[in-house]
């Protein structure tokens, strides 16, 4: 009950001054190139891996991917790259 | 950045792991929340993958492979420290390596060629000799010239140039020179002359300074004809007197090449396609590094020489380069239509060596004859605007 409390506090804040709501409200943030690069930052690790699926945590659930040849370029702490030909973004 | 990122990875060296388990997931977050760093990761199945982890991050491993129950293997070592450990059994391999920076860079510190540029009137190998008396000339040493004072004592010796810059790129030693402009020739307006057309032509345009123009705009005139006069008569007191006659006169004039064109020679065409040989010629010995067969069977051969640094003057060595185009015979009925190209060609060729460089051409004609059947003559008339004013002496009695 709180803790929903806050999080709109900070939600109506962050849009008030118009802070990043990724840092803010601490969502990841995906950015795509075309359909063959996306990047993940702040992610809460790897659920599953295949070159047709990939499933990250974080804290908005999951989020798939899938597509072919699908590799993971870059993975450290917070941020993963994806490369491949990605078909399907879900939450 | 991520090119940086490679680079340093490439210097630092990394590895390629092959990672055998069932939670290969698990095994992917758990290096991560140590903060070992992967990239490249490729499942190559269900149970395996490979990945690139840096060297330390590989010693790292131990603990999270014991947790997640898997198999890391080793692939391939990448980056420089690798590299270099292979190295370590070639030491001829290094010498050498170490033995080529040598000589480059001893080779690089002198001076190979030194062009001269800008210089008209003034000779070359003069500026070439006095270059070279103060050090700057094929084979000296880079260091120790003193670029500013060779200026200077240029400048000072060769009375004809004004300035001199010189420049050292690389082994090539750039010598700008601006010579002194020389006057323009006195006017001599005391004695009289006319002006007498150089050519045949239809006068353009007349731009008359001084004098009586006898012609105007739209003549025909032909070669030696009075254009201006310098006898000037006073249409009020009828005295004459005696001017230097001044003007530019612009006319059309003609200008004809001719080229000739056998049907049997000009029956072959190149492909595009050749075969080069390439030989070293040390004097004495001729060496040829490459030499390949040629497939072709009608061709032509062109020669060219290619001297080495220094213009053969330190190393009497020349490259040879001999390339051998394929010719092809052409069909009969593209051929008269070619020929006249060829033909055009050639005779425009001629008809440029003919025509100044000042002038302006206005307009192209070509006209095509068979002679004999055998071979096609090509005239070009070009009709171009040029000056044709030249000055003439008045002899006065």
């Amino acid at each position: 009950m709180r803790r929903r409390k806050l999080q709109e506090v900070k939600t109506t804040v962050s849009e008030m001054f118009e802070l990043p709501k990724d840092i803010m409200l601490n969502l990841p943030r995906i950015s795509m190139i075309g359909n063959n690069q996306m990047l993940v930052e702040n992610h809460r690790g790897v659920i599953e891996y295949t070159p047709q699926k990939i499933r990250l945590n974080s804290t908005i659930g999951v989020i798939r991917v899938e597509g072919q040849d699908m590799n993971l370029k870059n993975i450290a702490a917070d941020d993963v790259m994806i490369t491949g030909v990605i078909k399907l973004v879900e939450f | 950045m991520l090119l940086i990122l490679r680079l340093w990875n490439y210097i630092v060296g990394y590895l390629v792991i092959r990672v055998d388990g069932l939670s290969l997931e698990k095994f992917i977050n758990l290096t991560i929340s140590n903060g070992i760093f992967l990239w490249g990761i490729k499942r190559s199945g269900y149970t395996t993958m490979t990945a690139c982890i840096s060297i330390s991050g590989f010693r790292k491993l131990k603990g999270i492979v014991r947790k997640v129950r898997c198999r890391v293997r080793i692939v391939d070592k990448r980056g420089l420290p690798f590299l270099l450990v292979r190295l370590r059994h070639r030491k001829m391999l290094l010498v050498g390596l170490t033995a080529f920076l040598i000589i480059l860079y001893g080779l690089s510190s002198f001076i190979w060629t030194v062009d001269v540029e800008g210089n008209v009137e003034v000779p070359e190998d003069k500026l070439l000799n006095a270059l070279a008396k103060y050090g700057i000339r094929p084979g000296a040493f880079k260091k120790g010239l003193d670029i500013s004072a060779i200026e200077n004592r240029l400048v000072i010796d060769i009375p004809d140039i004004w300035w001199v810059s010189i420049q050292l790129k690389g082994t090539r030693a750039i010598v700008k020179v601006v010579e002194a402009a020389q006057p323009p020739p006195m006017v001599d307006k005391d004695t009289p002359c006319n002006i007498v057309a150089s050519k045949d032509g239809i006068i353009h345009e007349m731009v008359v300074l001084e004098g009586q123009p006898m012609v105007k705009e739209g003549d025909t005139v032909k070669k030696g004809q009075l254009l201006v006069s310098g006898v000037v008569e006073d249409p009020e007191t009828l005295a004459t007197r005696f001017v230097h006659a001044m003007a530019q006169v612009t006319a059309r004039t003609w200008y004809e090449g001719q080229a000739v064109c056998s049907l049997e020679e000009g029956l072959t065409r190149r492909t595009g396609r050749k075969v080069v040989h390439k030989f070293i010629d040390m004097g004495q010995w001729v060496v040829e590094y490459q030499k390949k067969e040629i497939p072709f069977k009608h061709y032509e051969v062109e020669e060219k020489k290619v001297p080495f640094f220094g213009e053969g003057r330190f190393f009497p060595v020349t490259m040879i380069v001999r390339e051998y185009y394929e010719v092809e015979k052409l069909p009969a009925n593209a051929t008269l239509q070619d020929l006249k190209e060829i033909a055009q060609k050639k005779a425009m060729e001629d008809v440029n060596k003919k025509i100044p460089s000042n002038a302006k051409v206005v307009d192209k004609q070509v006209k095509y004859d068979m002679i004999e059947g055998k071979e096609i003559k090509a005239t070009v008339y070009v009709e171009v605007l040029e000056d044709i004013a030249q000055e003439q002496k008045i002899t006065v009695k």
